[in-house]
């Protein structure tokens, strides 16, 4: 293994600083895909996660100098990434049809029991209609595997706090997945 | 609202199991662990020519000087003094940023810090930090205190010289713009904006 292949965040981030920009590319290879999930659930597709952490690099790029511990490089990233997700559901709420995407999911409803498939859909669809905050402590804990305590350290808040919008997100998503009969 | 039982919850919370609910609660509570079967965690992977577009903005960006801040001040495209206060929630209906220029009586570019006081009316928030370029955009580092009138939470901060991109972030989550101040475009040409502050 190569002296580059092991740098350190720290160390890339410092490189990067004093001029050597290409070894930015380090970097996004090294966490491009880390968040992508988090990114896809919080959005609802993986053409605006790519979006979403494409211009969050670009994004850390420009502010790399205010890194202030680069060998955390990556919980930073992650802060700049989700500022970045908060922002693109605020906006794009009033004009994606979720409806149309809900209709797509009863037209393939078979018969009798859900197919996973057809479950994970409804679920993502109810995830969107949950707040930004409620669907991201619900991502954080279900999809990437965190606990309370872990999301808490990351996001700078509490665990109850945590627990009391993840809560609230469970009674919205229940209400939102019951048998319309 | 159909609500899910306090003990349903804290068994998809993974702090119970089936077997601890109550009889009449086990039915209730399969249906809420179907619910969980449900999530996907099937890994996303982007396709390679995000690096490459990555790195082709990141060139662009080492091959041109970044504009001086008076540049992005007075460029039209670069900074739209527009407020936007119906973006915040009703609860966040007035808020404010104090800037306080303690002992430098001309508002000159100056490479010496600025106190900087940041007020925020949010009567119904639990906490309120402040976050933006001269923090890492880090909810964690500079929370507002609540003040002596009510629903108003404040923060000093010493700044250095120049412009400061930055919002306010209430209950650890919700990231509003401040409507007492300019926003600016954040530079990627899609909208997303942030609070700014020229020292």
């Amino acid at each position: 293994m190569s002296g580059r292949e092991a740098a350190t965040d720290g160390a890339v981030v410092r490189a990067v600083l004093a001029g050597d920009t290409e070894r930015y590319a380090e970097l996004v290879t090294r966490y491009r895909d880390r968040y992508a999930r988090y990114a896809a659930r919080m959005l609802g597709s993986a053409d605006a996660a790519e979006d979403a952490v494409q211009d969050a690099f670009v994004r850390a790029y420009d502010q790399l100098a205010q890194c202030r511990d680069p060998d955390k490089f990556v919980g930073w990233f992650f802060l700049i990434l989700r500022n970045r997700c908060f922002a693109e559901r605020r906006r794009s709420r009033d004009v994606v049809p979720l409806e149309a995407a809900g209709s797509i999911v009863a037209a393939e409803r078979p018969d009798g029991t859900m197919e996973t498939a057809e479950r994970r859909r409804a679920l993502q669809l109810a995830l969107l209609e949950l707040t930004p905050e409620q669907r991201e402590v619900f991502v954080l804990k279900h999809v990437e595997g965190l606990s309370y305590g872990e999301i808490a350290e990351r996001l700078g808040t509490s665990v109850p706090s945590l627990k009391m919008r993840m809560h609230r997100a469970y009674d919205r998503l229940r209400e939102q997945l019951r048998d319309p009969a | 609202m159909i609500e899910f039982h306090p003990l349903v919850k804290q068994l998809l919370d993974g702090e119970l199991t089936l077997a601890d609910l109550p009889p009449e609660l086990r039915r209730q509570g399969e249906a809420a662990l179907r619910l969980l079967a449900a999530v996907d965690r099937e890994p996303v992977t982007l396709p390679p020519a995000v690096d490459a577009r990555v790195m082709a903005a990141v060139r662009r960006r080492a091959a041109a000087p970044p504009p001086s801040f008076w540049r992005r001040l007075v460029e039209p495209r670069e900074v739209r003094f527009r407020l936007r206060p119906w973006t915040l929630a009703p609860v966040l209906a007035a808020a404010a940023v104090l800037v306080l220029l303690l002992g430098r009586p001309a508002p000159q570019p100056s490479a010496t810090p600025t106190t900087v006081r940041f007020v925020l009316f949010a009567p119904q928030a639990q906490q309120v930090a402040v976050a933006g370029t001269f923090n890492q955009w880090d909810p964690a580092v500079a929370p507002l205190v609540r003040t002596g009138a009510a629903g108003v939470w404040a923060v000093t901060l010493t700044l250095p010289a120049g412009q400061h991109q930055y919002a306010f972030i209430v209950d650890g989550a919700r990231w509003v713009l401040d409507p007492a101040a300019p926003a600016v475009d954040d530079g990627f040409g899609s909208g997303r904006r942030n609070s700014v502050l020229a020292l």
